[in-house]
């Protein structure tokens, strides 16, 4: 882990002066956070039955949004791993957050699935299953946001 | 006057008891962000509606959405006003937070224009219309403004100097 830390790039975002390295960095992060969680907690709201008149398939596009703040955050994730690398490396609260984001996404599949099967005329009913997917989701991403906040105290 | 009041802060018991509780710090920021993610998902769908896109959704239908943007909105206001209480100091001269106030004001106040203007007209916009330049303007205004807040909430341990 040291090498990595130790790497011109990891030594930029945690050295460098410039508002460009560590600051942008965190931004960006929080951003794609923001993004990917929105959009998601959209999706997830309306499986659970909030504002039933939007329908279904017409939020697919928020998907695509989803892929592309999401690889915003694996960049910059991981550029705030390697500038810290060794500390972060031995924070277990870091793998919780790791198995949280890997377990919200899984989900996030799966309720782009439920998405992608309904039409229009059986849009109405959102299958049950789909309910307690769209909670989990909730959950998940929250405990991701708990997890990723504490690893600044824990 | 301002550092009267910051000083006067600093000495109320609920100051202290902020302070004090070590866990109290980190809830509160973790709800602020989980908050900022029901805030930029509610608000910028409807913002990304009014800017032109989804127009499969119904105007109306995306805004049945705003009950969950104002429950982050509370949240938010919230927990940042416990940041406020338990350390003022770090806020009243800090460049950051005061742009970040800004940017909150400037949301606020494209929302009230929204609603007094074109507002009631725009949302019986239905499926598949279009909507106004007027209207794609202040979804546009909306989205930047929230981002802002983002933006200056995260610069506030870098520009100025709280945490």
């Amino acid at each position: 882990m040291a090498w990595i830390e130790a790497t011109a790039l990891a030594t930029w975002v945690r050295e460098s002066p410039s508002l460009w390295a560590y600051p942008t960095v965190l931004t960006l992060h929080t951003v794609g956070l923001g993004i990917v969680v929105g959009a998601s907690t959209v999706v997830d709201l309306r499986l659970l039955g909030y504002a039933r008149r939007i329908r279904l398939s017409s939020l697919a596009p928020l998907f695509r949004l989803m892929v592309v703040a999401f690889v915003l955050n694996a960049a910059t994730g991981i550029l705030l791993f390697m500038a810290d690398a060794t500390t972060k490396s031995k924070q277990p609260v870091f793998f919780v957050k790791l198995l949280l984001i890997f377990a919200a996404l899984w989900c996030t599949m799966q309720v782009r699935g439920v998405v992608g099967r309904n039409d229009v005329q059986r849009d109405a009913e959102v299958p049950v299953r789909a309910h307690r997917l769209a909670w989990i989701t909730l959950l998940l991403w929250a405990g991701a946001i708990t997890a990723g906040r504490l690893m600044a105290y824990l | 006057m301002m550092d009267a009041f910051v000083s006067w802060l600093q000495t109320t018991s609920l100051s202290h008891a902020i302070v004090s509780y070590l866990w109290v710090w980190p809830a509160a920021e973790t709800a602020h962000f989980i908050g900022l993610a029901l805030i930029i998902g509610t608000v910028g769908f409807f913002d990304l509606r009014l800017a032109g896109a989804f127009k499969s959704v119904p105007v109306s239908a995306a805004r049945d959405l705003m009950p969950f943007a104002l429950v982050g909105f509370g949240v938010n206001a919230l927990t940042g006003l416990i940041f406020l209480v338990g350390h003022p100091e770090q806020y009243a001269h800090n460049v950051a937070w005061w742009w970040k106030v800004a940017c909150l004001a400037l949301a606020g106040l494209n929302a009230v224009v929204f609603e007094l203007t074109i507002g009631t007209r725009t949302v019986q916009l239905g499926a598949g219309d279009d909507t106004p330049v007027a209207a794609k303007a202040i979804g546009v205004i909306s989205i930047l403004a929230w981002f802002g807040v983002l933006f200056w909430g995260r610069m506030l341990p870098f520009i100025g100097n709280a945490y």
